[in-house]
């Protein structure tokens, strides 16, 4: 029965990331997080009309309520009095708002708990069962299996036209793809995929689990497809680890998850092979290569031929021990040669000042 | 209506949450113009785990230790967004949405560590700083909103003339000696300060629209930047006064979402009717059309 817990976890993680690379690459990665919190709004409507909290009409509501944000962030922002980010941050805020004064003013004492559909909890996926061709299964995770589902066939279906309207609008709309009805269409998946999700994960979660894994593999590739295959990677690593560790630990599992995702992050952000950590080596090492062949260019010069450690240490301002550091390196390479306390040249540094000057070209 | 202008309660939630709108209303509004508007939202949201690990840290709900906990968090997020944006193709968008959410996502894991431990007692409490709860406000969480705003306020005031010429002309601004820097680490730093001491009004979610509404507010009625400010400011503690009015004259209504609903309020009418809004452009286009 735990288990599909993971499996409620993996579907979640896998039919929104492969929406969320999408939204990585168009930028729209905070309008997302704003609808995420808008849906809430949508929920609480419906739940009143309907006083059901499993009703179909809470998903349809709730989409449309995140169709609804991303159309009012859009016309805000497009009248060009107030900036895009500033425009999010007030409308979500807003809408959110007064989902909460409802939930606190009117569904006190019925089944709408906020901290579950703020938080969710995939722990009590099971308890709630469907019956499928006869075998029984968790409700959330036939629906999350379904919009699984509808996810890969809209990417598979519309891949050509969601590359070029995410990559170059602009062209997009020239050749006559419809720009509009896949923004529209993306966002609508969107929606629905978050609100199916909101009670596995919590509404403010779900938007790690939408980009996350994007925003991993967006590190690593550069080829959309590649990119595609490397999120749902990340995604079901993220989610079984995040499984175990919350088990082991007896922790919210979404959100040990979400943490996990940005451990995740972080370690390829380190130390993938363009990561931080690589760059600020292979800086280091260009800088003391560039260091060493400053002293040799110097010395090749006829009235700096035979230089002290002071007057080497005083032209680049080095400090003792970077001196130390540059002229073993240049003596064990036989560059340069030490002669009463003073430096020259070798035959094999002279050569290398004039490979020098070829490769920053300079004046012989 | 005389009673509850009179209560203690309400004087004491009132105080706090206005004092608190005035000055993130003057310090978002550089935010807002400088584009960083989100990144309160990220900081709001994680400092929620902040507050869960001071309490484990200290044992204590004293507001102050939380309250530091915070402000840890909140640096730590940002300088997190910093790094990702700043040393790979990350944009500050998908940066955002990841650390926010991350870092909220360790605040539950902790809680959800915290409420299974009998180690711990007292954590009803903590849960409240998500959606803020200004009823329970102490005497003493107004005195440490009114240090922070006011030493906020002071350093705005001292660093006016550099942060202005640094809002508007970067460039201009380092070639004659000021610290950009420096200018923005303070701008920032204040916003997370004013972020930890008003979450237990306001509340980790949507502290973010203090910072934004009553700028945008200004912004429609003003070109000048003093008096964006002074209107942002006058926005956000009326709309405070009002909020903490309504959430205790009527039950059960939260003190955070009011205040913000008073707020979107004034920014739809503006939106409509300011001096640039979208009526008065109507009007003048019809004008323009017209005379052609």
């Amino acid at each position: 029965m735990m288990i599909e817990v993971l499996f409620v976890l993996i579907v979640t993680a896998m039919a929104a990331s492969l929406l969320g690379v999408f939204l990585v690459l168009r930028g729209m990665a905070m309008v997302t997080d704003a609808i995420s919190h808008t849906i809430l709004l949508g929920i609480v409507l419906a739940f009143f009309v309907t006083n059901d909290i499993r009703s179909p009409w809470l998903i349809i509501a709730a989409s449309l309520v995140g169709l609804a944000t991303v159309y009012i962030i859009e016309l805000v922002s497009k009248t060009e009095l107030i900036r895009q980010d500033a425009a999010i941050g007030f409308v979500f805020t807003a809408l959110f708002a007064i989902a909460v004064i409802l939930v606190s003013k009117f569904a006190g004492n019925v089944h709408l708990d906020m901290d579950v559909v703020l938080m969710g909890e995939v722990i009590f996926a099971p308890f709630n069962r469907i019956d499928i061709l006869g075998v029984s299964i968790p409700n959330a995770l036939w629906q999350l299996s379904i919009i699984l589902l509808i996810n890969i066939a809209f990417v598979t279906l519309f891949y050509k036209e969601l590359k070029v309207t995410s990559f170059d609008p602009k062209f997009a709309y020239i050749a006559g793809f419809s720009v509009a009805l896949i923004h529209y269409g993306l966002m609508t998946l969107v929606s629905v995929t978050a609100v199916a999700a909101f009670d596995a994960v919590g509404s403010i979660l779900v938007i790690n689990f939408f980009v996350a894994p994007a925003l991993t593999a967006y590190l690593l590739v550069r080829r959309l497809g590649a990119m595609i295959g490397l999120a749902i990677a990340f995604a079901v690593l993220n989610s079984v680890a995040g499984y175990f560790i919350s088990f082991h630990f007896d922790l919210s599992v979404a959100g040990t998850t979400a943490f996990v995702a940005l451990i995740t992050f972080m370690i390829v952000f380190l130390f993938n092979s363009k990561g931080f950590i690589i760059r600020r080596i292979q800086k280091q090492h260009q800088k003391k290569t560039f260091s060493r062949a400053m002293i040799m260019m110097l010395m090749n010069e006829a009235s700096h031929e035979s230089l002290s450690q002071k007057e080497i240490m005083s032209h680049f301002n080095l400090s003792e021990a970077q001196f130390n550091r540059h002229i073993s390196y240049l003596i064990a390479n036989e560059y340069m040669e030490k002669d009463e306390e003073k430096y020259r040249l070798t035959r094999r540094g002279e050569e290398f000042t004039h490979y020098t000057r070829l490769k920053y070209e300079l004046p012989a | 209506m005389i009673d509850i202008l009179t209560s203690y309660t309400f004087m004491i939630v009132a105080l706090g949450t206005v004092i608190l709108a005035v000055a993130s209303g003057i310090i978002g509004t550089v935010s807002v113009i400088k584009g960083q508007s989100l990144i309160g939202d990220a900081v709001g949201h994680a400092t929620f785990p902040g507050i869960v690990l001071a309490f484990m840290l200290a044992g204590t709900r004293e507001t102050l230790v939380l309250a530091l906990g915070a402000l840890l968090l909140g640096i730590i997020a940002f300088f997190t967004i910093q790094i990702i944006t700043e040393h790979s193709r990350i944009t500050l968008d998908g940066a955002l949405a990841l650390v926010l959410s991350s870092f909220f996502g360790l605040g539950m894991a902790l809680m959800s560590f915290v409420q299974g431990n009998p180690d711990f007692e007292g954590t009803q409490g903590l849960s409240d700083y998500i959606f803020g709860q200004a009823a329970y406000m102490l005497r003493s969480d107004v005195y440490l909103i009114l240090a922070a705003s006011g030493a906020s306020l002071l350093v705005f005031i001292l660093f006016y003339q550099q942060l202005k010429i640094y809002i508007f002309d970067p460039v201009y601004s380092r070639s004659i000696g000021i610290s950009n820097m420096l200018m923005n680490f303070m701008i920032l730093g204040i916003t997370i300060t004013l972020i930890a001491v008003g979450l237990k009004a306001v509340g980790a979610i949507l502290i973010v629209n203090l910072l934004i509404a009553p700028a945008v507010v200004g912004q429609l009625w003003s070109d000048r930047f003093f008096h964006v400010l002074i209107i942002a400011a006058a926005t956000g503690g009326i709309s405070a006064f009002a909020g903490t009015y309504i959430s205790t004259a009527g039950n059960d209504i939260a003190t955070g979402p009011a205040i913000i609903l008073v707020l979107s309020a004034f920014v739809l009418v503006s939106l409509l009717s300011a001096r640039k809004g979208l009526l008065r452009r109507s009007i003048l286009k019809r004008k323009v059309g017209e005379r052609s």
